[in-house]
């Protein structure tokens, strides 16, 4: 299980390469370059606000962008690192077939360089905490150790299907579709307590209900929801074992299907 | 650190053929009872020893097993039976596109390339300008990568490749691509790395006169079988023949 942190020290510059290439790449030849990663999230937000907050008027205590934020941008940390996770390998097909080094490299480094991403939006959600005047709660330290849970979660993830996609692409298109359904069975747009009572419990086992409510109640200063957010670390836990256990088993036939 | 070294004993290499490659596909033949895959033997029942100081050539038609037998030295792929082991670090040289990003320039592609090959930046560091004066194209090293010929492309994968820091080189088809000038400076730069004794170099080639001016030894593979291993002139009379 310590081989998980390997390609950490062993292979950090390698690491740091890909992580480069895939930041560095993805907005050359573009004129608003590396902003895309703000301008994104601002857009939905602006579409969203309209909708949830203007058009439905959703019932929430703090002003809409703020409460839609909190759980949006880790939101699109989740849905772009698996996405893009998933078709790693596939994309480095070459690579796989060429040169000898732990894979697990190729899917951390595009999890690592949407997590660079996910931390440049953060800047736009400290703005709107300026605009909005908001409190922030002390309990906002927090953050981080939920942030770690998603992060494991996506870890998880991210080599399950990775792997999985290598031998059918057919993953890559279920993925995408998979993650617009989980996004609206999580509270992300709407607040939980819209969601009705006798369906709570099965809702509350999608680990990404503990983790969201978890970033809102410590950036907010609510109560922090201990047992379904135990649950959605001890989900992601199990993720990442599967995870690691079915990557390791057939990383050595990686060049042999891809 | 142990000398470099190569051993194949018995070694076979066995690869399922997918042709169904989606579910749609997949399910009718499941249920018309198919086997889901074929199985193509790709390399059968090979044995040899490739010692320090060899360099050796790889022969054959397409689809005799060369590039099976590169990837199972590279360590990226494994034998379905035998055993093989690999003394030494490996550096190959990778295809044209492979360990490159044509958006980026030429020194973030030297260092993207070298890192994939298992060099530090220290190390690489030390053979940068090494590695650009060997490619001959230092003017365009700013510019990005797409903006490069294939021969301009090739001659930077070639040049990383042969300054990494390895004690194994596998060198796949590259003498067919690029000018003869170049090519002679790689058959030079080749026969240094020979001249070290310690290292080991693997040469897949069609190139008859390559082979035998540079190699001591080849390997002719035929349907995945070792039909000879000896000196290159009777391996190509052999070749020429069969």
């Amino acid at each position: 299980m310590l081989t998980i942190f390997k390609p950490f020290y062993k292979y950090k510059f390698l690491l740091y390469q890909l992580v480069q290439r895939e930041i560095k790449a993805r907005y050359k030849q573009s004129v608003v370059g590396y902003f895309w990663v703000i301008l994104n999230p601002l857009v939905l937000m602006a579409v969203y606000t309209f909708v949830f907050s203007v058009v439905f008027r959703f019932p929430v205590d703090i002003p809409y962008p703020l409460f839609l934020f909190a759980a949006l941008l880790p939101w699109n940390f989740l849905q772009q690192g698996i996405m893009s996770a998933t078709n790693s390998l596939v994309n480095n097909d070459i690579l796989l077939k060429k040169v000898a080094f732990p894979r697990e490299v190729i899917p951390y480094s595009v999890l690592i360089a949407k997590g660079v991403d996910f931390v440049f939006s953060l800047l736009l959600f400290l703005l709107l905490i300026v605009v909005f005047k908001v409190n922030l709660s002390a309990s906002i330290i927090l953050f981080i150790p939920i942030l770690l849970i998603q992060v494991i979660l996506m870890t998880g993830l991210a080599l399950l299907l990775s792997t999985f996609n290598l031998f059918y692409r057919d993953i890559q298109y279920l993925t995408n579709l998979v993650l617009m359904v989980w996004m609206y069975m999580s509270p992300v747009v709407y607040p939980l307590s819209m969601v009705p009572a006798k369906y709570i419990w099965l809702y509350k086992l999608n680990p990404m209900v503990g983790i969201i409510e978890g970033y809102r109640a410590v950036i907010f200063g609510y109560p922090l929801e201990y047992s379904i957010l135990s649950w959605a670390l001890f989900v992601s836990l199990i993720s990442l074992l599967l995870g690691f256990l079915v990557f390791k088993k057939f990383e050595k036939v990686f060049a042999d299907i891809v | 650190m142990s000398d470099p070294k190569i051993t194949f004993t018995n070694v076979t290499k066995d690869f399922s053929l997918q042709g169904d490659k989606t579910f749609k596909e997949l399910l009718p033949s499941l249920l018309e009872g198919k086997s889901w895959a074929k199985q193509l033997r790709a390399l059968n029942n090979i044995s040899f020893k490739i010692n320090k100081g060899e360099t050796v050539g790889i022969v054959g038609h397409n689809g005799a097993g060369k590039s099976t037998l590169m990837k199972l030295i590279a360590g990226v792929s494994y034998p379905t039976t035998g055993k093989m082991t690999i003394q030494g670090k490996v550096a190959p040289l990778i295809e044209l596109g492979g360990g490159f990003h044509y958006d980026l320039n030429g020194y973030e592609n030297i260092y993207l390339n070298s890192a994939i090959l298992g060099m530090h930046k220290k190390e690489i560091d030390l053979v940068l300008e090494d590695i650009i004066e060997f490619s001959e194209i230092r003017e365009f090293l700013h510019e990005p990568l797409k903006r490069f010929s294939t021969g301009m492309v090739m001659r930077l994968a070639f040049s990383i490749a042969i300054h990494a820091r390895a004690d194994i080189y596998l060198i796949d088809e590259v003498l067919a691509v690029g000018d003869t000038d170049f090519q002679k400076k790689c058959l030079k730069r080749l026969k240094e790395i020979k001249a070290d004794k310690n290292k080991i170099i693997v040469f897949i080639s069609h190139d008859e006169k390559a082979v035998k001016s540079f190699c001591d030894r080849a390997i002719l593979l035929e349907h995945g079988k070792l039909v000879i291993d000896s000196v290159p002139k009777e391996v190509f009379a052999k070749y020429s023949s069969g």
